[in-house]
């Protein structure tokens, strides 16, 4: 049953992580009031699910409710074409290209604008392994966790994820 | 030692990167790249590329009041009813003199009756469909509606269509029952017209309860500590259906 002293054992857990739940939202599903929604029932979840929680990594249990938030979102706004993308991703076969233009050596992506935007370019499945890894820090086991992959799978996404976002840059490097 | 390929560098220098590689592993790569150079310039770009995306990219804060209405709802929704001793000590109840006190701990004893809320769910429903009031935002896009009530509601209610199975959502609404604002959902079912009033309860889940007043068909019922209170003319069947649709997805 829930009561005060839940409420008081939730804000312990979880008072710490509304920013890398808020976060994680905003760039899944790429506006504010989608992330507002998402946070809020995310929350609600935990809160409700406070007694599956065994104990553990908090972070991580709350970003796995927010990223599953976010996919019905998406899922809900777009119809599946995001997560279509997502499914059909074969982690066999990475893409790494060895065409290396010269430019692409000299591109940093300094500049917050563009990376902002190459990074909201990249399908979910790539730019939430990016945000945890970069942004949050994550391990791989934890973002094993929170992406629901295998674990031997987060090292491949990543590569591939990355190369995504290296091809994105270029991109807009050579339209600016 | 066996040597890797480079194919397998370049998937390992990821690891590598991340310190998340066995030294083992870690000793291959490094062997690996120390002679073979696309690998090597691989390595270095994909370093620049994380260290600046951790600078560059731009973390988004959660907004300070979305989170104190986070905790703020949390607390509200599991506030306990205070006992009618409590209410004294508080000063909710005036004790005027000793008669006073004596009516109001026997109104306070009398056997709460459904009647109250039933009544008030009927006129409710009744005032939303006389005064062409069904609807304050009138959508068929939960993502319409749901947004609308933030900042109207100390809650969020759940919004969900229904249209696939023939519910199709009209909008939503403000309502004030049992003392409390509530978030008010209009549904149509062939030329039905069903109202949801959906409010946070202190109480834990209850079973559906079915009930019929003046013409009216009524279920209600407790779920996830919010209160849901279907109402409408349409055969006891298949507001159940209804009901069952919600109770799936709350």
């Amino acid at each position: 049953m829930s009561n005060k002293s839940e409420v008081k054992r939730f804000e312990e857990l979880f008072g710490l992580h509304m920013n890398a739940a808020y976060n994680l939202a905003h760039w899944l599903t790429g506006n504010e009031s989608a992330a507002n929604d998402v946070v809020q029932e995310s929350a609600l979840k935990a809160f409700r699910f406070l007694d599956r929680f065994a104990g553990g990594n908090a972070r991580a249990w709350l970003l796995t409710i927010v990223r599953n938030e976010s996919y019905t979102w998406l899922k809900l706004a777009s119809g599946s074409r995001w997560l279509a993308i997502g499914d059909e991703i074969s982690e066999d076969n990475p893409d790494f290209s060895h065409n290396e233009t010269p430019e692409a050596n000299v591109i940093r992506s300094q500049d917050k604008a563009l990376l902002q935007q190459a990074l909201e370019a990249l399908p979910p499945a790539f730019k939430e392994v990016i945000i945890l890894k970069e942004l949050e820090d994550l391990s791989y086991k934890e973002i094993a966790l929170v992406a629901d992959m295998p674990l031997g799978t987060v090292m491949s996404r990543l590569a591939r994820a990355r190369a995504m976002l290296k091809t994105e840059l270029v991109k807009l490097y050579k339209y600016d | 030692m066996t040597d890797i390929d480079c194919n397998i560098c370049q998937k390992w220098l990821h690891g590598y990167l991340d310190n998340e590689l066995d030294t083992v592993i870690a000793t291959l790569v490094t062997e690996h790249m120390a002679s073979y150079a696309g690998c090597r310039r691989r390595y270095e770009e994909m370093k620049t590329l994380k260290a600046d995306t951790k600078e560059n990219a731009p973390y988004h804060n959660a907004p300070a009041d979305l989170v104190q209405n986070i905790f703020a709802n949390l607390k509200a929704s599991v506030q306990p009813e205070l006992s009618l001793w409590e209410k004294l000590r508080k000063g909710f109840v005036p004790a005027f003199s000793t008669t006073a006190l004596a009516v109001a701990i026997l109104l306070y004893m009398a056997p709460p009756s459904n009647d109250g809320w039933v009544d008030e769910v009927v006129s409710e429903h009744t005032r939303s469909l006389m005064a062409a009031h069904l609807t304050d935002v009138a959508s068929s896009d939960k993502h319409t509606v749901k947004p609308w009530f933030t900042g109207k509601l100390d809650f969020s209610p759940p919004v969900y269509d229904f249209a696939a199975q023939g519910y199709t959502l009209l909008g939503g609404r403000l309502d004030y029952l049992q003392h409390q604002t509530t978030a008010g959902l209009s549904y149509q079912h062939g030329k039905h017209i069903i109202n949801a009033f959906i409010m946070p309860a202190a109480e834990s889940d209850s079973e559906p309860q079915k009930l019929s007043r003046r013409g009216y068909n009524i279920i209600s019922w407790q779920q996830n500590h919010m209160r849901y209170i279907l109402i409408s003319d349409l055969n006891m069947g298949e507001l159940t259906t209804l009901s069952q649709l919600l109770q799936k997805e709350v």
